[in-house]
């Protein structure tokens, strides 16, 4: 089993305490959706699973995530070789300013695969985010021309052709329009057959549609976690049933 | 609101609206006369130096050399290739340490009180008198180092003084570029390195570029930092980095002082090649700009 096993973590933002002793197991091949009212520390929480939180100078971090045997959060991690393992992506589409194909490429010679069929990656990433078959001709032209929802799922691409294990994904659908999101969403839902999947969302009905696993934060600590249909249907925290329904946040 | 009532506030030139039409006026009045006083000296002094320079501009005057003795039988040649040579020199100085220093500061350097420190400081060095950095490079160049009164003392004397122009040109540019690529190449597995090299440094390139340009022409504008360094008189071009050279604004200065009235209309005229450099090097610099605009889409 190669969960993902959160034990006592704590982030700090200089004096701002965001993250307050979290423990839970995020599991293998499932998708484990993150919600909770605006500043619950959601993404902090996201963000710890391939250390983009070192990125912030203020931000520390304590307590572990143990994975494979290892510590994410260990000192001896280095942070660039868990992000080829663990991908992520963002609330807005954030394709570089180059071609579609480079950005899948770009990924895949990172990581020292630049000798396989790049054209074949390329085709097999896009085909799985659903995309090649609206970027097929449009392969040399720059990403940044392609609309929202086409730029979100080639980052979605760009994230599985390098071979993650884990991919996150930080409101993937909150800045795109219906249509869109609904791509997302199935796009989720085949993702899961393949990786472990995180998935942070403003969205309840889209938390419910689409995770096998939830977890609800209120103001930086874990109010439940359990199966999505539970935590939907009967949940056992008042919190969490104020949340969903909407009472707040 | 009936009709009749509506029917007032919508008209023109009726109550409080008006008033704060005729406040607008007054504002554009006033920031239209500054702009016409700017536009009108800045017209006569190019029109008065057009007026004494253009007549005994050709392409004798061009392509003869400065004559020490008797100015009105030589030309610029050698000061105009002196500026060029000087430009390259600077621009070999200052492009490659600016840029390098901007992105450690904006890329790499921990955000403390000693980056603080150190952007303060360059900073600062951008506001320190262009004579002080002619002082600094007879001191350093010319003596210390034992460079004499060379192009490559006049060089690295200019490449200093414009490298913390180009260091916040070049900053300004790069914090220009979001985060989300940052963030993206980082996601993908990238090392910092990697992530300058290969999305921030392209995506800041038409900014670099530009910055440095408008840098490097106002150096070839200076006189007072090269005062100490250039040779008053000198036969030919320089053909090595240790040669005595001329430059253009200091021999605009220079000829500006002798009483020959032949000779200060030879100012004029070296003025208008100096102002044609100028425009020209602004006019890449634009282009760039304009074209990178043109063509980038985030």
């Amino acid at each position: 089993m190669s969960n993902i096993t959160v034990e006592d973590l704590n982030v700090w933002y200089g004096d701002d305490h965001a993250l307050k002793n979290i423990n839970m197991e995020i599991p293998e091949g499932e998708v484990t959706a993150l919600i909770g009212a605006s500043g619950c520390g959601k993404s902090t929480f996201l963000r710890c699973f391939n250390r983009m939180n070192d990125e912030i100078g203020v931000a520390r971090v304590e307590g572990s995530i143990r994975w494979k045997g290892v510590d994410l959060n260990g000192e001896d991690v280095d942070p660039v070789a868990l992000r080829r393992r663990v991908g992520m992506v963002f609330q807005k589409p954030n394709p570089f300013p180059k071609t579609v194909y480079d950005n899948i490429a770009y990924g895949v010679s990172l990581n020292g695969r630049g000798d396989d069929d790049m054209d074949q990656i390329v085709e097999t990433s896009l085909e799985q985010a659903n995309l090649w078959d609206e970027v097929e001709d449009r392969l040399d032209k720059n990403a940044l021309t392609l609309s929202g929802g086409q730029q979100q799922r080639l980052c979605i691409a760009r994230a599985v052709a390098v071979k993650p294990d884990v991919i996150l994904m930080d409101e993937p659908a909150s800045a795109l329009d219906p249509v869109s999101t609904q791509k997302i969403e199935n796009l989720i839902e085949e993702l899961r057959e393949e990786y472990t999947v995180v998935v942070v969302t403003h969205n309840m009905q889209q938390a419910a549609r689409i995770s096998d696993k939830t977890a609800h934060l209120h103001l930086g600590e874990l109010v439940e976690f359990d199966n999505t249909d539970k935590i939907f249907e009967n949940p056992e925290e008042e919190l969490t049933e104020a949340y969903i329904t909407g009472r707040f946040g | 609101m009936n009709a009749e009532d509506l029917g007032e506030e919508l008209r023109k030139g009726s109550g409080e609206l008006s008033r704060r039409r005729k406040t607008a006026l007054i504002g554009r009045a006033v920031t239209g006369l500054c702009l016409a006083i700017a536009v009108v000296f800045l017209g006569l002094l190019i029109f008065d130096v057009l007026r004494r320079g253009l007549p005994q501009l050709d392409w004798q005057f061009l392509t003869t050399d400065v004559k020490g003795f008797n100015p009105e039988t030589g030309g610029v040649r050698n000061a105009i290739v002196g500026s060029v040579y000087l430009i390259l020199i600077t621009m070999a100085v200052a492009v490659p340490l600016g840029v390098a220093t901007a992105v450690y500061l904006e890329e790499f350097a921990k955000d403390n009180a000693i980056t603080t420190g150190l952007q303060r400081l360059v900073e600062n060095l951008a506001g320190v008198p262009s004579i002080v950095f002619g002082l600094l490079g007879l001191a350093f160049f010319a003596r210390l180092m034992d460079f004499g009164t060379s192009l490559i003392s006049g060089g690295l004397t200019l490449g200093l003084l414009v490298l913390p122009i180009v260091v916040v040109s070049t900053q300004e540019a790069l914090s220009a570029v979001p985060d989300e690529f940052r963030n993206g190449a980082r996601a993908m597995g990238a090392t910092e390195w990697q992530v300058v090299k290969d999305h921030v440094l392209p995506a800041a390139l038409p900014g670099i570029m530009t910055g440095s340009i408008l840098s490097l022409s106002r150096a070839i504008g200076e006189t007072a930092p090269i005062l100490f360094v250039v040779s008053s008189f000198i036969r030919g071009v320089p053909t090595a980095l240790t040669d005595g050279f001329l430059a253009l604004p200091y021999q605009i200065f220079y000829w500006a002082q002798l009483p020959s009235q032949e000779v200060q209309q030879m100012a004029a005229s070296a003025i208008i090649v100096l102002m044609a450099l100028l425009l020209t090097m602004n006019g890449v610099a634009v282009a760039i700009r304009q074209w990178s605009l043109s063509r980038r889409q985030w």
